[in-house]
């Protein structure tokens, strides 16, 4: 169906993303990503550690794991959700970073992502649709680190590029 | 609400979000690299547009005590966690939303990435194990805590109850930020336009400017934006 195979507006689709974004923060909270995937590690290592994972205290303390928390299904819908979007327009296959150097840059940036997001408690997600918007000060303080960040790693990102 | 209503409210959301994201092909870290890097602004813009519905959105419930605002405590963890996680997001080339995204159209160097969130969010419980900062929620008093760099809490709410003028005037005010910001960029956008048909008519002795629409590093795309 050409529904599906054209590229939608992004100022359309995230103005209906907002919109439900609304409705989801009147239920139960606006959306965020970073808590439901630490859930899900939290969940991954109990899998792996069982019971000698309590003996970390962040998994006592901050995050108990629990696979009724509702976050981590945001984060799966997500995945579910993009790859319907994908079939349907006929976009999905199999996609593998060629260079040497492309892999290096993923692992120290999911590396990074994984930290900075239980460092501060927020995701960008956080950042931009849920704290900023609320006129929470902590938005603010997140803006101003991510805007620095994503600035410090154009410049590496560029240097790699220009190698 | 029950934990299974929950949990389907939030997988509905989701879903919605992931199509919709994967057809629009919006990114949070392009909005923010591209717009620093290649001065195109075509997701910083939706990014602008969301921010003010859901300022509207939010503060206007808010007025009311409606929804589920966050509440933590912020501070200092906040700036540097975001500008580890800046920085990361630039070098993996997405961010939470679109490592999901990516990873549901089959890219594996998105599911690398989000291994590796997997990993450094478990480095860093062992890390918290060690220092306890930032402080657990469980910990948090609403009030600043300067010996653990916080901040205390603060939004929309505690600003009405503070001055009593309704949430939604600050909203309001912030709205009208985002959009003076919003048009500042449209105005940019034209003068890089008319620019780039000056720079298109030859003119004999001049060196191709190399700031026009089209950067010199937009053939390499980031690592995981082979196709968006």
């Amino acid at each position: 169906m050409e529904l599906f195979k054209k590229t939608y507006d992004p100022v359309i689709s995230l103005a209906i993303i907002s919109v439900l974004n609304i409705f989801l923060f009147l239920t139960v909270g606006a959306w965020t990503v970073g808590g439901g995937e630490t859930m899900m590690t939290g969940l991954i290592a109990e899998f792996f550690l069982g019971d000698e994972l309590a003996r970390i205290p962040f998994w006592d303390l901050v995050f108990k794991p629990d696979p009724g928390y509702w976050k981590i299904y945001i984060s799966l819908g997500m995945l579910f959700g993009a790859l319907v979007g994908a079939l349907l327009s006929k976009e999905f296959y199999w996609r593998v970073p060629r260079h040497l150097s492309e892999w290096v840059m993923i692992t120290i940036g999911g590396l990074l992502m994984g930290i900075g997001i239980r460092l501060a408690f927020v995701c960008n997600v956080s950042t931009f649709f849920g704290l900023t918007p609320q006129m929470n000060l902590g938005g603010y303080l997140s803006m101003t680190g991510i805007i620095a960040g994503a600035w410090v790693g154009s410049l590496i990102y560029k240097k790699v590029l220009e190698g | 609400m029950s934990v299974v209503g929950q949990c389907i409210a939030a997988f509905v959301f989701g879903s919605i979000v992931g199509f919709l994201v994967q057809r629009s092909r919006f990114c949070n870290t392009a909005a923010l690299r591209d717009a620093m890097m290649f001065k195109t602004y075509r997701n910083t813009k939706a990014l602008l547009v969301t921010m003010m519905i859901l300022t509207v959105g939010f503060t206007t419930f808010m007025t009311f005590g409606d929804g589920y605002p966050l509440r933590f405590d912020v501070g200092i963890n906040q700036v540097i966690g975001l500008f580890l996680f800046g920085i990361g997001m630039v070098l993996a080339g997405a961010c939470t939303v679109s490592t999901w995204v990516k990873a549901g159209e089959g890219n594996v160097g998105a599911m690398w990435a989000l291994l590796f969130t997997f990993i450094g969010m478990f480095i860093f419980s062992l890390v918290w194990s060690y220092t306890y900062w930032p402080p657990a929620s469980a910990a948090m008093t609403g009030e600043p805590n300067l010996a653990g760099l916080q901040f205390g809490f603060a939004n929309a709410s505690t600003l009405q109850e503070k001055t009593g003028i309704p949430a939604l005037f600050f909203g309001l005010l912030q709205t009208a930020v985002l959009y003076a910001v919003y048009r500042a960029i449209l105005r940019k956008e034209q003068r890089i336009a008319t620019q780039n048909q000056r720079v298109s008519q030859p003119r004999p002795g001049n060196e191709p400017a190399l700031t026009g629409h089209e950067p010199a590093l937009a053939g390499n795309k980031p690592a995981l934006e082979s196709e968006s």
